[in-house]
């Protein structure tokens, strides 16, 4: 794969191009699907093709192929460089300065998933969708470990060369139980990790069945949600969701430039609005981290070939920097990418995308009860659920997993069909305690859809339980 | 590759699979399309993809890997790929052997364009250079995608199935900003040469212009008139969660209701393989498409039912062959307009999600165009709102239906819902 790399470039150079890179990619992906107790996929999809994109006069073409054929090669390398020069000027690009980057990067991996024995994995998924369907009332479950192996190759007309190799692993569990005409659901997951099936061991996926069982059940004999102004007691899986979509978003720099106000959305965050806008309560401390152990956007050097970094998006509430890449770096009055450019695979032409970022939480003692302790009236809520936000990212509604009612300090009954809305500074704002850091908990995201042609993308999100006050809550009915 | 070339292909998979049962899939894409944002040209991609999917059984037991290289020297290690990975699955008890023999397919020709699948660039420059044009010349910021793409099938299955497939499809969509007041559009035909460039620029200049100044909407009780684009919105969650299966499960809005009323007498949905859009002759499995009915007179006449609950329960194996058309009446978005005394003119939704899915209830935004209305005439642009509302409500209080427009997967027209009372949520 390296020589294709390398040949490639070469025939970039030959040409004449302001700038060039070729990114080739291996993937081998492996899923394992139980429904209702049943096998019902068992596949293996390996993919493997090059991307071409060039500079030619301010202008990107790029062009990909699958597979490894060299006529399909040179194919590809001829249709960049013919559709940058058919931009005729209206492009712009300036990329930002960058060192020549050249390295390996092997992301944590202590057991490779594909030496696993499928008929291991079948039978773990077996016992959790048996434990599931244990009760007649649960009338649908859902089981899949997923695997992906990603090796990738990068070279550029520069002399860049860097090559990553990393494995990301995902196991999930859901029951849904139908009683009285009602349907609801519970979910186990907390996402993808780069990482091997220790990730499986360490999930506790073994016990998830029954647990999901039960609290399917809980929730579709729990009362309906009050409505009124109350306070919200979140959790780290259900807060991946929500920062998300009001602060990962709206913090992406193409969106601020409007390059997405077509189909993802524009962002209401302003360029002038860097070191100065308030977005949160002094609490608010999210840093993005595309070093993050196991976060699913750590991959080395992203696609730009910009090293994995780490940075506060906002600090003490106030909103410190866009996420960029090399393209849109200078237009956000930055001097260098902090390194977010990412494509779904070799067919994507590399856009920018959210980094892993998580809301930081300290050694303070503080427990989820601590927090609840506090609340005359208001919510607990576990695990992610509806989610809705309008295109500038500034107002959401979002439901939620699974659900308490808090009154007077004190969890008193189950709930179900919560949603609640808000604005995103008025949310962010409102937010008066977070847990110890021991509870913190994390989710990586592997289906981030932006772009068009539409691309999805990964990214880890987390939190300790964290407190909001005064939040407007509806019943879903 | 040609047509031969891909069937040939597809053949061989399936005689190298080397077991009791195999369907092989071939696939060959291309898209080509020029992207554009803040009035500049952000991306210029012509890219290609080959696909094998080949799936294997062996009476009881059932396995797939999909592969991308398309070599026919490689086949052989596919396979063996294929029955090793078919050794270590599991028993399935919903085991389906591939359809029978002579399935008879549709040859739907209508869905490809030659010019279309040859991707020049010129073109799409030229209509984005209009699009940025038109932006710069009336102060407004344009953001958006124009394509020329192509998708060819093969599917061939060990009962002896062997067909393909071809389509192509030109496709412009753009929005244009001033300020905090913007417009959309999406237009998509077979055939780059039936896209309507200029007209549809002009249109989203001026409906940018009128939508300055917005302001919040007044609480109170309005019609609701929507655009195609934004009936489809809507309406694209029904085939998303219409199945047989879910149904007899429990877990859906459509639960024993196949026969039952579920929307207004004027509401009708189908599947037309010569349609506005012309459908797919047949699906993965290698099942023939067919015309279907699946709302009629606001009645659910059918649901999209697998091969294994279509066996178990008695109805016939259906799926949505890639086109699906509400009912149209007469008459365009203004003269829906001009027969409301008050209402709210919506052109696009966004980021629509389930709220609850066994009542079908859904929340989303309105984005890029929402208009008060009154006496029959736009009076001023309102700012966005969020609402909760269950689509199948809507579609039982249709006062009107327009002409349809080749929206989404199909033929949707611009509708007039009756009155629903301002907030939109509970």
């Amino acid at each position: 794969m390296k020589q294709l790399v390398q040949r490639a470039v070469e025939m970039l150079k030959g040409i004449g191009v302001d700038y060039g890179d070729v990114r080739a990619e291996v993937i081998k992906t492996e899923s394992t699907d139980f429904r209702n107790a049943r096998l019902e996929t068992c596949q293996t999809i390996e993919t493997e093709g090059l991307g071409v994109r060039v500079l030619v006069n301010g202008s990107w073409g790029f062009s990909a192929c699958t597979g490894f054929n060299k006529d399909d090669i040179d194919a590809a390398v001829a249709r960049a460089v013919s559709i940058a020069k058919a931009t005729g000027g209206r492009g712009k690009v300036e990329l930002a300065p960058l060192k020549v980057q050249q390295g390996i990067y092997s992301g944590p991996c202590r057991k490779n998933p594909f030496e696993v024995s499928r008929e291991d994995k079948i039978a773990l998924l077996q016992k959790a969708s048996d434990d599931m369907m244990k009760d007649s009332r649960i009338k649908s479950s859902y089981g899949q470990l997923w695997f992906e192996k990603r090796d990738r190759i990068i070279g550029s007309t520069r002399g860049d060369l860097i090559e990553t190799d990393l494995v990301f692993t995902q196991p999930t569990l859901m029951a849904t139980a139908v009683v009285n005409g009602d349907a609801q659901s519970r979910t186990f997951q907390e996402g993808a990790r780069i990482s091997g099936w220790e990730w499986v061991e360490e999930s506790g996926i073994a016990s998830w069945g029954e647990q999901a069982r039960d609290q399917a059940l809980m929730k579709v004999l729990a009362d309906e949600s009050p409505s009124g102004e109350m306070d919200l007691l979140l959790d780290g899986l259900h807060l991946s969701l929500t920062m998300h979509e009001s602060v990962g978003h709206p913090t992406e720099s193409d969106r601020a430039l409007g390059w997405e106000a077509n189909m993802a959305g524009r962002s209401f965050v302003q360029l002038s609005d860097q070191g100065s806008l308030k977005y949160g309560s002094n609490l608010v401390n999210f840093i993005a981290d595309n070093t993050m152990p196991f976060g699913v956007a750590s991959w080395g050097w992203d696609d730009d070939m910009v090293p994995g970094q780490k940075w506060y998006t906002i600090k003490n509430g106030i909103f410190q920097e866009f996420g960029s890449v090399r393209e849109t770096a200078l237009l956000v009055g930055k001097q260098t990418s902090n390194g977010c450019c990412r494509a779904m695979d070799t067919q994507c032409f590399p856009i920018n995308r959210q980094p892993n970022f998580y809301l930081e939480a300290q050694e303070n003692g503080v427990t989820p009860e601590d927090l609840a302790s506090d609340i005359k009236h208001g919510i607990w809520i576990e695990g992610r659920g509806s989610f809705s936000i309008d295109q500038r990212r500034e107002s959401f509604q979002f439901g939620g997993d699974l659900f308490w009612e808090i009154k007077n300090g004190k969890k008193v009954r189950p709930l179900k069909k919560v949603i609640y809305r808000s604005r995103t500074p008025k949310f962010w704002g409102s937010l008066d305690g977070i847990a110890d850091k021991k509870y913190f908990r994390s989710m990586g995201l592997l289906t981030c859809g932006k772009g068009e042609p539409g691309q999805s993308a990964r990214m880890t999100h987390g939190a300790s339980f964290s407190r909001f006050r005064d939040i407007e809550v509806g019943g879903g009915k | 590759m040609t047509k031969q070339e891909m069937m040939d292909f597809a053949q061989a998979a399936v005689e190298a699979a080397g077991t009791p049962d195999a369907v092989a899939v071939l696939t060959e894409k291309r898209n080509a399309s020029v992207r554009f944002g803040q009035n500049r040209i952000t991306q210029n991609l012509d890219v290609f993809k080959r696909e094998l999917r080949l799936t294997v059984g062996d009476g009881e037991k059932q396995a797939s890997i999909t592969s991308q290289k398309i070599d026919i020297h490689a086949l052989a290690g596919i396979a063996e790929e294929a029955r090793a990975l078919l050794v270590t699955s599991a028993p399935d008890p919903e085991y389906m052997s591939p359809v029978a023999e002579n399935q008879k397919y549709p040859i739907i020709y209508q869905a490809w364009d030659e010019y279309t699948a040859e991707c020049h660039a010129t073109p799409r420059m030229k209509a984005v250079g209009k699009v940025i044009d038109a932006a710069e010349q009336n102060g407004l910021i344009a953001a958006g995608i124009c394509s020329m793409k192509s998708r060819k099938i093969a599917i061939a299955t060990s009962t002896g199935n062997i067909t393909s497939h071809r389509s192509t499809a030109a496709e412009l969509s753009f929005t244009m900003d001033k300020g905090l007041a913007s417009s959309y559009t999406e237009i998509s035909e077979t055939a780059w040469g039936d896209l309507a460039i200029d007209s549809e620029i002009a249109t989203v200049v001026d409906q940018t212009l009128s939508n300055e100044n917005a302001t919040e909407v007044e609480p109170g009780e309005y019609k609701i008139i929507l655009e195609p684009e934004a009936t489809w919105n809507l309406l694209m969650f029904l085939p998303w969660i219409m199945n047989a299966r879910s149904a007899d499960q429990g877990t859906s809005v459509f639960s024993g209701m196949e026969g039952k009323k579920m929307a207004g007498d004027n509401f009708g949905l189908s599947s037309s393989l010569l349609g506005g859009r012309p459908g797919a002759p047949f699906n993965e499995e290698g099942l023939p498409s067919e015309d279907v009915v699946w709302f009629e007179n606001g009645v659910l006449k059918n649901l999209p039912c697998d091969r294994f609950t279509a066996q178990k329960t008695n109805r016939s194996p259906l799926f949505i062959p890639n086109t699906l058309d509400m009912n149209g009446g007469e008459g365009s978005v203004q003269d829906l307009i001009s027969e409301v005394d008050k209402g709210i003119l919506i052109r696009r939704f966004w980021y629509i999600r389930f709220v609850d899915q066994k009542t079908l209830k859904l929340t989303g935004m309105t984005r890029d165009g929402v208009f008060l209305v009154e006496n029959g005439k736009i009076v001023k642009p309102l700012k966005d709102f969020r609402w909760n509302w269950r689509p199948l409500e809507l579609f039982s209080n249709l006062l009107q239906i327009g002409t349809c427009e080749r929206k989404g997967s199909g033929l949707i027209p611009p509708v007039v819902i009756d009155k629903q009372s301002f907030p939109f949520t509970d």
